[in-house]
């Protein structure tokens, strides 16, 4: 069941009250005032404009909304304001240039695009802390990523092609 | 992924709508706010069938913050849509036909006042039978959903006398096939945002795959002339034939013009499943006959299609699976019937494959029958009756000459010798079987006969220096801005910065027909065959007027005009951007074409096509005799589409389509009972993950035409999600001796039959 219905099938009044909200998204503090059942995917999107991520199943299964707090990969269609306090978040939008959208676009990993944000964060947070997954690895850090358009083919060749450029940009530093 | 394909050597090109894809910069249409924006809801049926006895806004009118509740009384023009036939309400009136039918829609300060006002609604209904099946719907004393009555469609084909030639026949083999109602699921819901503007006028900013008839529909909605409605169709997060009809742009259109605010909607992937189209479902049953060499004299089929409640393309999609019924096989007596019938169901309608992955499935199924029962190899026997490169088409009409049948099929067979060998002793698991099996399809692009399908185009050179193509083509996704840049660079050797596209934007754009049924690519490419000519005189007689160098020594390059003794040198001898500049005040650079996709000279029955393209499938499983669940481990498609044109998109439109298709086959189903979905979101409709789908794929495209062919690339959007079921089931057949008729392919069905892990030789 989609969140907002649990949440208006509680009959809440609609004006419910509001908590103080703060919390980092991509380096910059935002102060807010949010009812505390309010998703994080509404107030990244709504209250702050960051429509990079995105809105699609509401349910935790597509990964479309994926983004990273604290360090972690979520969903965010599934963490309430409450639940975000005091969060450092990193959306599509504060990831700089990196190896993983360069073979995205190299490889054709995406193709009407509405996945890839939520893809692009989730093999960041695969690659972050696996830098050279195997196949099943990469199978499983994707699993929750849906992709109607490529079959994931391109996803796949991308992936293992941004492997390689991190491992080489890797080796370029070191020598330097 | 270990990815074999030819297309990965030629030229790839970076898509142009890439870079804001992946950074997240891309605003889609759902992306947009604009001030004052309210958010609209729309009000759905709870019953798939019912009277309306009375509905009343009353109390969610009085709801603070919400703006406007309209009903049926509230549709100025026209209270229907539909792309042929108007029959679905946009707001019903007094009666419901299905779980997706509009009873009235909310505009509000916010989508939770929005959605609080939608329960303050009290409808009251009185339910009606409900016709849940094409069998309910077709018994005599079944209530009539449509003063037609129940059958929206019933095209017969006739060619020889099949019950003769069935007499003739050593083996018939006689099955009846059943395929599932199949989701699109896009990730993008329908949406957007709709505008109305300061003179009256309104803008569309929602999702479509044919803008202009988007307008065309919303005008005799809103009793608007064309002219006042913009509709902005571009970007969009998927479509898949999905978003083809009207969806939520009448809703948030009378909510616009009511409230003189702008006005969000947004489907939930739950109103999305709900009042979305799908695949249509089908039950086809089919009687194929061959004599003792295993030449196919008969073919008799009947298809009874389940479209749900309204008609949109449903008719043009049974049309489509009649004209395919007999494939790229040559079969002298032929009998083919269609109905399509209306059901209290969800609607179906466009779907990537139009009717044409339904009747393939069947036909294929067929073909693999008869050759096991002939005990012949099922590649010889397809072989033995396949088309030739100046056969008729189906339906016996002239089509355009091509040997794209036998090509794709000996692609396969090598892919096959390649592939199958070894696989089934491969395995130690003593509780999996595995197994390889082909399938081939033809798909006709374009409309078809006698159906309005106009396409052109615009090139023009722009005051900055630019070469601005604009074309009334939508991108769902599918990487048209790829395709368009790709040729435009092909055609004037320019560079991706002198390039401007437009496309999407009826304010903007020429009437180029729908971004639908594979024509987009092909219609791109002949628009500019046509235009091309007089763009590059025109330009170059400019550059002549501004050089003083005759055009005959000059060329169109990178950023500029050329000599074309020097295209070594360091730049153009005039650029781009110095020739607009320059231009003479008064003069300008368009051209324009318009003209009809290609049909056939002689076809008789509407909507048969005379462009095809080819494809032929290789799919390898694994099945566990334990569980029944199938793992499909390799797809290999060859594609005989004609010219590749953009590398990248062609590869990803096959392995996309062939993914799509192996969850056709395998787990997806949109499941109703009783007019109801009981599968409203991804945590019941399942569509492939990336663990589900092969490790080892292969496309292959091959893009040789006959000698003097003269139409180009044929569009590759739905060739590859054809053939796979077939092949699928094939696979599955070879490994467990069990022939399965019903998609998805059910385990418990596999674990039931009494011939699993009944070892057939491939022969």
């Amino acid at each position: 069941m989609d969140i907002k219905d649990v949440i208006q099938s509680a009959e809440l009044p609609l004006m419910a009250p509001k908590m103080k909200l703060t919390l980092t998204v991509n380096g910059v503090l935002h102060r807010l005032e949010v009812a505390p059942v309010v998703r994080l995917l509404d107030i990244l999107r709504e209250n702050l404009g960051l429509t990079g991520t995105k809105m699609s199943c509401e349910i935790g299964r597509c990964g479309a909304c994926a983004i990273h707090m604290n360090g972690q990969l979520v969903n965010s269609c599934l963490v309430m304001a409450y639940q975000a306090n005091e969060a450092s978040i990193c959306t599509i939008e504060g990831l700089e240039e990196n190896p993983i959208q360069k073979a995205f676009l190299e490889e054709g990993g995406f193709q009407c695009g509405y996945c890839t944000p939520g893809m692009i964060m989730a093999v960041k947070a695969l690659l972050d802390t696996n830098p050279n997954p195997a196949k099943q690895q990469i199978q499983e850090a994707l699993s929750g990523n849906l992709c109607r358009c490529t079959g994931y083919g391109g996803i796949f060749r991308a992936v293992e092609k941004a492997i390689t450029s991190l491992q080489e940009k890797q080796v370029t530093n070191i020598e330097e | 992924m270990a990815s074999q394909t030819n297309l990965s050597t030629m030229k790839r090109r970076i898509r142009p709508d890439g870079p804001e894809k992946v950074t997240g910069r891309m605003k889609y249409l759902t992306d947009l706010t604009f001030p004052n924006m309210l958010y609209g809801k729309v009000l759905r049926s709870m019953e798939p069938h019912a009277e309306i006895l009375s509905i009343s806004v009353k109390e969610a009118k009085k709801l603070p913050g919400v703006r406007a509740v309209l009903t049926y009384k509230d549709v100025p023009g026209l209270n229907g849509f539909g792309l042929i036939f108007p029959d679905q309400p946009v707001l019903c009136e007094d009666r419901v036909r299905y779980v997706g039918d509009a009873l009235a829609a909310v505009a509000a300060d916010t989508e939770e006042i929005a959605e609080q006002a939608l329960r303050l609604i009290k409808v009251e209904y009185k339910k009606l039978p409900v016709l849940d099946s094409p069998e309910k719907a077709l018994l005599p004393d079944a209530p009539l959903l449509h003063p037609g009555g129940n059958i929206l469609h019933h095209p017969h084909f006739k060619k020889g006398d099949v019950e003769t030639a069935f007499q003739a026949c050593t083996i018939v083999v006689k099955e009846t096939y059943e395929v599932p109602r199949q989701m699109h699921a896009y990730m993008e819901t329908e949406g957007g945002v709709i505008v109305p503007e300061p003179d009256g006028k309104l803008t569309i900013y929602v999702g479509t795959q044919h803008g202009f008839k988007d307008r065309f529909q919303l005008a005799r909605i809103l009793d608007m002339p064309e002219l006042d409605i913009r509709v902005v169709s571009s970007p969009m997060g998927g479509s898949f034939g999905g978003k083809d009809e009207l969806n939520i742009q009448p809703y948030g259109a009378l909510l616009a013009l009511a409230t003189n605010c702008p006005v969000k909607i947004h489907n939930s992937r739950q109103e999305s499943v709900r009042a979305g189209l799908k695949r249509h479902p089908m039950k086809i049953i089919m009687k194929t006959g061959v004599d003792k060499e295993g030449n196919i004299l008969a073919h008799k089929v009947k298809i009874i299609a389940d479209t749900g409640a309204y008609a949109t393309l449903g008719p043009a999609v049974l049309d489509f699976a009649v004209e395919h019924a007999p494939g790229p096989y040559i079969i002298p007596h032929l009998e083919i019937e269609g109905l399509s019938v209306f059901t209290n169901n969800g609607v179906a309608g466009e779907f990537r494959g139009f009717g044409g992955n339904q009747i393939t499935f069947a036909l294929e199924g067929q073909m693999d029958r008869l050759a096991d029962q002939l005990k012949m190899n099922p590649l010889v026997f397809r072989l033995k009756n396949l088309r030739k490169t100046e056969d008729p088409g189906p339906l016996g009409q002239k089509i355009a000459p091509t040997n794209g049948a036998l090509d794709v099929l000996q692609v396969i067979e090598h892919s096959h010798a390649e592939k199958a060998k070894g696989w089934k002793q491969d395995t130690s698991d003593k509780w999996k079987v595995r197994g390889t099996g082909i399938a081939l399809t033809m798909h006709g692009g374009g409309l078809g006969i006698d159906r309005m399908d106009p396409a052109g185009g615009r090139l023009s050179f722009t005051k900055a220096g630019k070469i601005e193509a604009a074309f009334g083509f939508e991108e769902c996704g599918q990487g048209l801005l790829g395709v368009i840049e790709t040729l435009l660079i092909d055609e004037f050797s320019c560079a991706e910065t002198d390039i401007k596209i437009v496309i999407g934007d009826t304010a903007l754009v020429p009437v180029s027909g729908s971004s639908t049924a594979s024509r987009s690519t092909s219609m791109v490419w002949h628009a500019l065959q046509r235009m091309k000519g007089s763009f590059r005189k025109e330009v170059l007689e400019l550059a002549q007027l501004l050089t003083g160098i005759t055009a005959d020594h000059l060329q169109m390059g990178p950023s500029g005009i050329w000599l074309k003794e020097e295209m070594t040198a360091e730049g153009p001898c005039i650029t781009f951007k110095e020739l607009a500049e320059r231009m003479p005040s008064g003069r300008s650079i368009n051209v324009h074409t318009s003209f009809n996709f290609p049909t056939s000279p002689d076809a008789t029955v509407g909507g048969s096509h005379y462009l095809y393209a080819f494809a032929a499938v290789m799919a390898r499983v694994e099945v566990d005799l334990l569980t029944g669940r199938v793992k499909v481990d390799a797809i290999d498609q060859a594609v005989a589409a004609g010219p590749v044109v953009s590398s990248l998109g062609y590869l990803g439109q096959i392995e996309g389509g062939g993914v799509m298709a192996l969850g056709y086959t395998l787990m997806e189903e949109a499941i109703m009972e009783n007019g109801i979905y009981m599968t409203d979101n991804f945590d019941t409709y399942f569509i492939p993950t990336i663990c589900d789908v092969p490790c080892k794929t292969s496309v292959e495209a091959i893009e040789k035409l006959v000698d003097g062919d003269p139409f180009g690339p044929r569009g590759v959007g739905e060739i590859g999600t054809v053939a796979v079921a077939p092949a699928i089931v094939r696979a599955i057949f070879d490994a467990t001796g069990c022939w399965v008729n019903k998609l998805p392919v059910s385990p418990e069905f596999l674990l039931k039959s009494n011939r699993l892990g009944e070892m057939r030789p491939w022969i």
